[in-house]
């Protein structure tokens, strides 16, 4: 499935169509149906809230789709959500198993096979002062996954250290920035090797918490991340990391979404045995990072070496600056690849 | 000579009848007892392994005695299809293939019907109670289906034979 996606112009977005469009019931999924290929290739997020219009999201701004799928600006003549299509996009994502993705709905979303993200909002239920769960779904915010060969080809040459090594590497930016797309676009390129910048390719871990790197289903990974990369699916991102550590001798380890202490611990753990880490973090700015705590402590400790900066204009996947980890500074100049 | 032979042709058929009936009333007790069985599979697989419910269908379909595992198989690959239908659909859809073949009662159908509306719609706790319920309300039908099993097998076994008798007494 992973090649399919890689080919060219119209396909892949023929292709994402038709992996995304399933997660939605009758009269959804024929609108989405019709939209063209173009609507397709640069849709960042369909939004359902019941009662109200059908809302797609994309970097030209948002759209409203009418009950013939043509698209409209005017909330009046939208297609409007119903209940009944909230309630079965939520059985559809979740596989009409809401017990198999508690964990998961505590933290508001579900993440469906293709990797992609699914926001969902309804009424808390409140056990002991946390959520145990949410009920009575009444929104859900779609958030399409893509894969985008090429997303890294512009910060690799600072990031590549030798022929067998990365900088420690942080991506940061805030939501909706492509920061996962490019986590696995680097990946895969490090993973495969990049034979023009002297890299022959290192064996990566990747601790796949939410299934959104590689989104695996049963275990094997339906996006192309690299052919020495072993995907840890599912698995809590600090013990994950020890587990790679010992059983499969990584050379550089990925993870996605950072902000616990013990992820820090585990980050460091990974950098006294030796192994490059890359990881992304949610932040506009390296200023920001300092705002919390624990992502504080992770820059006190020195342990990133670059920070990317992602931000969006005109679309995700903007690269704003790559930073320096000791002296802050935007690094420029000729990429150092092969010493 | 061939009326001996026509006699016994009435007696064989007649008794073959009557046993025809009688395992009807046999194969219900063991198709509810299958059930329960089976919603006990569906429990575990959704309580403790918390499989999704695809999955645990074709799980339950592939371990449950026969007489129970067709209805797990149509309900698993109905909801497979990808065509958008939900858990209760795809239940109701096995359950209409299932129930015209089977011995069940509609007071049978009624709970496996109720299984339907809540199957992996609701957290772990929730869906323990359901099926726990739905198996206690198949134990109690099943209580009852064996008193009417253990009167009515034998009664049409005899019956059966004891009427081809007669036929042919009459007849001779």
């Amino acid at each position: 499935m992973a090649h399919t996606s890689q080919l060219i112009d119209g396909t892949p977005s023929l292709y994402l169509r038709n992996e995304v469009v399933r997660f939605f019931p009758g009269n959804v999924r024929m609108l989405l149906g019709r939209l063209p290929a173009a609507t397709w290739s640069v849709l960042e997020e369909i939004r359902l809230r019941a009662t109200r219009p059908l809302i797609l999201g994309s970097a030209a701004g948002e759209t409203m789709l009418t009950a013939e799928g043509s698209t409209t600006s005017d909330p009046g003549s939208a297609y409007r959500v119903n209940e009944e299509d909230v309630a079965r996009t939520v059985e559809l994502v979740t596989g009409s198993s809401l017990y198999a993705v508690e964990d998961e709905l505590r933290q508001g979303f579900v993440t469906v096979s293709g990797g992609h993200r699914v926001g969902l909002c309804g009424r808390a239920v409140v056990e002991g002062g946390r959520v145990r769960t949410l009920k009575y779904l009444s929104g859900v915010n779609f958030r399409v996954s893509r894969e985008v060969h090429g997303a890294a080809d512009q910060v690799l040459p600072w990031l590549l250290r030798g022929t067998r090594g990365i900088y420690n590497t942080l991506i940061i930016s805030p939501p909706r920035c492509g920061k996962t797309t490019l986590l696995r676009d680097f990946v895969r390129q490090i993973s495969d090797g990049v034979p023009h910048l002297g890299c022959t390719g290192l064996a990566v871990g990747v601790v796949d918490e939410r299934s959104e790197i590689a989104g695996c289903y049963r275990g094997i990974p339906q996006r192309d991340v690299g052919i020495r990369t072993d995907v840890l699916d599912g698995c809590p991102k600090a013990e994950g990391m020890m587990m790679l550590l010992r059983a499969l001798s990584p050379e550089v380890i990925a993870t996605d979404e950072i902000g616990r202490r013990e992820d820090v611990e585990a980050l460091e753990e990974m950098l006294n045995a030796g192994v490059n880490i890359v990881a992304t973090a949610h932040a506009a700015s390296v200023e920001e990072l300092r705002g919390r705590p624990v992502l504080r402590e992770l820059l006190g400790r020195q342990i990133v070496e670059r920070f990317i900066i992602l931000e969006y204009r005109h679309g995700p996947g903007v690269v704003r600056a790559v930073v320096d980890g000791r002296t802050f500074q935007a690094v420029g100049g000729t990429p150092r690849c092969s010493k | 000579m061939l009326k001996v032979a026509g006699a016994m042709l009435v007696i064989v058929a007649a008794g073959a009848l009557g046993l025809t009936v009688s395992q009807n009333y046999a194969r219900r007790p063991r198709e509810l007892r299958a059930l329960q069985s089976a919603l006990s599979l569906l429990e575990t697989e959704i309580v403790y392994a918390a499989t999704p419910l695809t999955e645990a269908l074709e799980q339950v379909s592939r371990r449950a005695e026969p007489c129970a595992s067709g209805l797990f198989a149509r309900a698993h690959t109905e909801l497979g299809s990808g065509s958008g239908t939900t858990a209760q659909e795809a239940w109701e859809t096995a359950l209409d293939k299932y129930y015209p073949d089977s011995c069940l009662r509609p007071e049978d159908l009624t709970v496996l019907q109720g299984v339907g509306k809540v199957l992996g719609t609701s957290d772990r706790q929730d869906q323990t109670k359901h099926l726990r319920l739905a198996h206690e309300r198949l134990r109690m039908l099943n209580l009852k289906a064996e008193d009417e099993a253990r009167q009515n097998v034998r009664l049409w076994r005899y019956l059966g034979l004891f009427a081809g008798l007669a036929t042919v007494l009459i007849l001779v």
